[in-house]
């Protein structure tokens, strides 16, 4: 299961809070829409919803070091991203092997 | 047991002046992750699943030292990652061996060879290669054929330039206690200083979720490994975390143990579990909320977990703590019985 994909719904039912939960747990890119809208596509390295000041780390595409964001200038986090856990299991890795067994194999 | 007497006289020293300072938590083996780069992709693995402006980047070695400086462990592990991937880890090794430190550079050995002439052998550098099994379990673990082949004779490469070799192996559920036992037999008759093992944990990031370990089934594989050791195999970390593994201890985890840095900061509250990150080792000690992690906490995801960076710094508490731990220790080291 992968949040890839997901644009969050953020209302009564979903908090923003619990949206960068998510964020901060997901392995891929996300993108942080602005309250300004203005966004920034990254890796949410980081968030502190108990700090004074609630704020979220991201590491844009380059790689440079991490903006901090308050959580009061976010409207909504998407996760645009490839996520990169997903497609790639152990299950897989053994299926293929065994299907180049089978291959090599000698025929009856 | 095989730690060397003058790494063991190192921690505990270190371990007793904690105790005399009254410091109720102290960090035993710094978790430094300069890269999360790597040359295998294994299943097992939550460290490496990232985007790639973030598998490019590295920690500069002068942060790396500031974070060792930081935490004052006597020890410093290097996972990462490949860490022989990172453009400078002869620069930063040599770093951390001046500063007196036990190194151990977790490598899955593909590169070791070619990197060998980069290093200079000491007491304070330990190649800890990543071996699962034998060839075909190995294999299988790290999701590539060939791996072992090319991983020993590295290992014996580095064992006959003079480098301190152990091997770290992750069991995760169907391991066979009888070829468990035939690895090891091979790893002695290679000639590795020691082996370090420890059950897999359940990242929430790895691809395979099915094949880790519970607890009860920890216990008995590991009784069913360990219970009749062989005199010639020995083990580079403490006899206390190997039977609380067969289930003879039952410890709480000392997440502060071993703390992590990475190029997100200190990782709260563990190597395993990633809830934030702090800006400075003090911050991270002195506002985790530790009370939240480990077993008697509730934390689910802390309920299973029986990996060495979480208990062996227990076990090494345990050693010191009492006049009780202290004999049991000495004795399973000098009788080899588990």
């Amino acid at each position: 299961m992968t949040l890839q994909g997901w644009v969050p719904d953020i209302g009564p039912y979903l908090t923003l809070a619990e949206v960068i939960e998510h964020a901060f747990d997901y392995r891929g890119n996300v993108t942080v829409v602005r309250k300004d809208g203005s966004e920034l596509v990254g890796y949410l390295s980081n968030r502190d919803g108990s700090a004074p000041e609630p704020f979220v780390q991201v590491i844009d595409e380059e790689g440079n070091d991490p903006v901090r964001i308050p959580y009061a200038d976010i409207v909504n986090v998407l996760f645009t991203g490839k996520d990169p856990a997903e497609g790639n299991s152990w299950k897989a890795w053994l299926e293929r092997k065994e299907r180049e067994k089978a291959q090599h194999a000698p025929s009856a | 047991m095989s730690v060397p007497l003058s790494q063991m006289w190192t921690v505990a020293t270190y371990v007793i002046r904690q105790k005399l300072a009254g410091r109720k938590r102290y960090p035993l083996v710094l978790m430094l992750e300069p890269l999360f780069r790597c040359n295998l992709a294994c299943a097992g693995c939550g460290k490496i699943q990232y985007p790639a402006q973030i598998l490019r980047k590295n920690l500069s070695v002068e942060k790396c030292l500031q974070a060792v400086d930081e935490c004052g462990a006597p020890m410093v592990s290097i996972p990462g990652g490949e860490p022989l991937m990172y453009p400078e880890i002869d620069r930063l090794v040599a770093e951390l061996v001046k500063r007196k430190k036990y190194v151990y550079l977790c490598t899955n050995a593909i590169l070791l060879k070619e990197k060998l002439h980069l290093f200079t052998p000491s007491r304070y550098l330990t190649f800890s290669v990543h071996m699962d099994g034998l060839r075909e379990e190995h294999d299988e673990a790290v999701c590539r054929d060939g791996v072992y082949d090319q991983a020993l004779p590295a290992i014996q490469e580095a064992l006959a330039r003079g480098f301190r070799v152990t091997t770290n192996t992750t069991l995760f559920d169907g391991a066979s206690p009888l070829r468990v036992r035939e690895f090891f037999d091979e790893m002695m008759r290679v000639g590795v200083e020691g082996m370090m093992v420890s059950p897999g944990y359940s990242y929430s990031k790895a691809p395979d979720q099915e094949h880790f370990l519970r607890r009860s089934r920890t216990n008995q594989l590991f009784s069913d490994i360990l219970s009749n050791p062989k005199r010639g195999w020995r083990f580079n970390q403490s006899p206390l975390f190997l039977r609380f593994l067969m289930g003879k201890h039952d410890y709480e985890c000392t997440p502060w143990g071993n703390p992590t840095y990475n190029m997100f900061g200190w990782q709260r509250p563990c190597y395993l579990l990633q809830d934030g990150y702090a800006e400075t080792f003090k911050e991270l000690m002195e506002t985790t909320p530790w009370e939240n992690y480990g077993r008697k906490s509730g934390n689910e995801k802390c309920q299973d977990c029986m990996v060495h960076c979480g208990f062996e710094a227990t076990a090494v508490d345990h050693t010191f703590s009492s006049l009780r731990g202290f004999i049991e220790t000495a004795a399973v080291t000098f009788t080899g019985k588990l």
